[in-house]
């Protein structure tokens, strides 16, 4: 089997090495920061298509310009640290947010040729190494970890502002973030059914040598990994840490200047990444086509550039088009329907797997599987109802006992 | 090189661990935690443990501090506390001797050891550090399935503690204030103002 | 091993030189005259009326508690999905016996309505909802009261 290494870095470490090693963190940094620019420029110019307006159109052709401009107004633009803050965490919390948005993009291959059995590695000045820049044996686990660190961003930076939207923006959005963390995580687990690795590289590797995993995992958890990675992206529909109506700006309402500007890029950054991750898991990450042996190393590049987009675009067009859910709604889609539905597939996919190995017959332990869930969401729903319905009861019980005082109150 | 790496974890993870102790803020007390627990994961790392290195991470400083600092949130203690009340009656005198014996136990420890300090090296790592998940897993589940199980019935009872601890009182409750009713029922929508 | 986590270093480096680099232009290029309105609590322009809130509602806790326990799973999950071709069928019944412990749970939960979020649902009300003896007085006493849509209804208790 492949074990999860970049040749690169495993026989020693030299001068060249370093070099190489430095030449891609620069340009992943690089990379990331441009990109961040041309993807804000992209969703404004995208959303104002569809709300029939024209958008950014003053700084630069077409407007490209803009965010520039705008990231470079806000250098200027007066720093305030609000009295009632807590000083050492309110300068904190940007670098919780803007460093894992940064190094989670640091597992995702972007090029190197996968097809026809090719494992993606590429010659830099003359050694040999993958297109990301690391491989970490727990890859995908890596990416978990910095997302779980990215709630402290966001929860610290709520709770020491010292003011009360903020606050209100930060518990709302912790608690929704690790809820649809849950979700993720179990979408992801198919996945490593599916790829039997937790590197990035060897699940492209997997995926390149049989079919994408967006069909070998039954397109359930694609879904609800996309559903739950736009919760955590704290998207639209998503978005109540910042519901303007009701929480001004949400957890960064006191923040100002650059340290505002840090919050904002690391979302983008974290869409980005996203974005990434999705098409690592799900669509065979670099894999295509090769159609010109020219410069046959574009296409790989190409190719992910190609589907990140159609996932970006997807972001865009969901805030289009999708009014914000209620906090209630929010909730019981991710622990009453992802959560458990994504549970229930990992757990069917699984007896499937092992049952083509035993040799069983496919068709009666679908239906034995099938039937088996069906039981379980019954139950569900039923535990759902009973909950309601207890609630209801209580509602109108405390209704009774405060009907006294209300209507007391109603005559004076 | 490994050296080095170890020196500053382990800067990093007794610093945290002393932040803790000294912190008179309760959020910054859980912060000094987090640091000490991404210090003990890069420790796991330099061991090759990298998957209990993640686990580390995501767990302990992705759920459990967050629950600490829910805690906190949720009961506005991050103000200093009044250091002058024991909510358990004589709380201190049995910290300090528990302490103590730890450390007595730790010093006797290490006192006693045949290696010395730093102990025997350990055997020669089976598989590689990418193969070690899939070693973790199939002894977790097939030699250690017993404890596998057992873990599952913790996090029920944890469940059915957390769910008992949470829940609302039975039986008749105190009116509400008029004035804390108008408010309540102003803005019924919004989560945070809920009425539990 | 260790250099395969070398260009991670080499990121948070970057990163973080960028975000103190970033502080540190701010820092030169922008203006700084504070005065106490600028740093007070925002409050779009007006005097803060209520104070933030001390306390919160119990079930951001149990989110995060049911959330350690799911996470906990998952974590088990994670290594007997990559190794559950070695294990066949014991490992499954494994895992399955694992995961009805953790629903079994996880039903127990929700049925306590440890999740039950927002405005209480009267989705079981048939028939006439507005009753024959609603009028502009009961509406106004209705208004004046604040108890939204239990007055005016049938069943109701007014």
């Amino acid at each position: 089997m492949i074990l999860a290494a970049d040749p690169l870095l495993v026989d020693g470490i030299d001068l060249t090495v370093v070099l190489i090693v430095l030449l891609k963190a620069g340009v992943a940094f690089a990379l990331l920061l441009v990109a961040v620019m041309l993807v804000i420029w992209f969703e404004r110019k995208l959303i104002s298509d569809m709300q029939n307006r024209i958008g950014p159109a003053l700084a630069g052709p077409w407007g490209i310009l803009q965010t520039l401009a705008d990231g470079i107004k806000l250098f200027f633009k007066e720093d305030l640290l609000p009295t009632r803050a807590d000083r050492v965490v309110f300068r904190l919390a940007p670098y919780l947010s803007i460093i894992p948005a940064f190094v989670a993009f640091a597992i995702v291959p972007v090029g190197g040729d996968f097809s026809d059995g090719g494992d993606g590695t590429v010659s830099m000045f003359g050694r040999s190494t993958f297109l990301q820049v690391a491989d970490p044996p727990v890859g995908v686990l890596f990416f978990l970890a910095l997302s779980a660190v990215a709630v402290y961003g966001v929860m610290l930076a709520g709770w020491s502002s010292g003011s009360k939207y903020p606050l209100l923006g930060s518990v709302r959005a912790s608690a929704q973030m690790i809820s649809y963390e849950a979700a993720l995580g179990l979408a992801i687990a198919t996945v490593f059914l599916s790829s039997g690795s937790l590197s990035t590289h060897d699940i492209v590797v997997g995926q390149s040598a049989t079919t994408w995993n967006v069909l070998a995992t039954g397109i359930v958890p694609f879904g609800i990994f996309l559903i739950a990675g736009t919760a955590e992206l704290n998207r639209p529909p998503f978005d109540l840490v910042e519901a303007e109506q009701e929480l001004v700006g949400g957890f960064h309402t006191e923040y100002s200047s650059i340290r505002f500007a840090l919050f904002f890029l690391s979302e983008f950054m974290n869409m980005i990444t996203m974005s990434a991750i999705a098409v690592t898991l799900f669509l065979g990450g670099p894999a295509g086509p090769i159609v010109t042996q020219r410069v046959a190393w574009v296409w790989p590049l190409f190719w992910f550039f190609l589907k990140v987009m159609a996932f970006l675009f997807t972001f865009v067009w969901l805030r289009a088009t999708l009014p914000r859910f209620r906090y209630d709604q929010l909730m019981d889609l991710g622990w009453k329907v992802l959560i458990p539905a994504a549970l229930g597939w990992f757990l069917l996919i699984a007896t499937l797997d092992v049952a083509a190995d035993l040799g069983w017959p496919t068709i009666p332990v679908v239906i034995v599987g099938v039937l088996v869930l069906w039981g379980g969401a019954s139950l569900l729903s039923g535990a759902v109802r009973k909950a309601q319905a207890e609630r209801l009861e209580e509602a109108d019980r405390g209704a009774d006992e405060t009907a006294g005082s209300a209507s007391g109150l109603g005559e004076a | 090189m490994e050296v080095a790496v170890f020196i500053v974890s382990a800067v990093v993870v007794l610093s945290g661990a002393l932040g803790v102790l000294l912190a008179r803020n309760p959020v910054h007390a859980a912060l000094f935690l987090v640091q000490t627990l991404f210090g003990v994961a890069v420790l796991f790392v330099l061991l090759d443990a990298t998957f209990l290195a993640a686990v580390q991470v995501m767990v302990y400083a992705g759920a459990i501090v967050i629950l600490f600092l829910f805690v906190i949130m949720l009961l506005g203690v991050d103000r200093a506390d009044d250091l002058g009340i024991e909510p358990i009656a004589g709380q201190r005198p049995l910290a300090a001797v528990v302490g103590m014996s730890l450390a007595g136990l730790l010093a006797t420890v290490l006192l006693v050891a045949v290696d010395g300090l730093t102990g025997a090296p350990a055997g020669t790592p089976i598989g590689d550090a990418g193969d070690n998940t899939r070693r973790l897993g199939e002894a977790l589940f097939t030699d250690m399935v017993f404890a596998v199980e057992l873990t599952a019935i913790l996090l029920t009872v944890a469940v059915v503690g957390a769910v008992a601890l949470a829940r609302r009182l039975s039986g008749p409750m105190q009116p509400l204030p008029v004035v804390a009713i108008a408010e309540v029922d102003d803005d019924p929508d919004e989560a945070t103002g809920d009425d539990s | 091993m260790l250099g395969q986590y070398l260009p991670i270093v080499f990121l948070i480096v970057l990163a973080f030189l960028f975000a103190a680099l970033s502080f540190f232009a701010s820092r030169l290029l922008a203006p700084r005259s504070p005065n106490d309105k600028k740093e007070a609590p925002y409050e779009c322009g007006i005097i803060p009326g209520r104070e933030a809130p001390e306390r919160f509602p119990v079930r951001f806790f149990l989110v995060a508690m049911i959330f350690i326990v799911f996470d906990i799973e998952i974590i088990f999950f994670y290594p007997w999905a990559i190794a559950h071709g070695e294990m066949g069928l014991f490992g499954l019944i494994a895992v399955l016996v694992f995961s009805l412990a953790v629903f079994e749970s996880f039903v127990y939960l929700i049925g306590n309505g440890a999740l039950e979020w927002g405005p209480i649902r009267r989705e079981a009300q048939t028939g006439d909802v507005v009753s024959a003896t609603r009028t502009t007085s009961t509406t106004v006493s209705r208004a004046g009261i604040r108890q939204v849509g239990l007055e005016g209804r049938t069943g109701g208790d007014s």
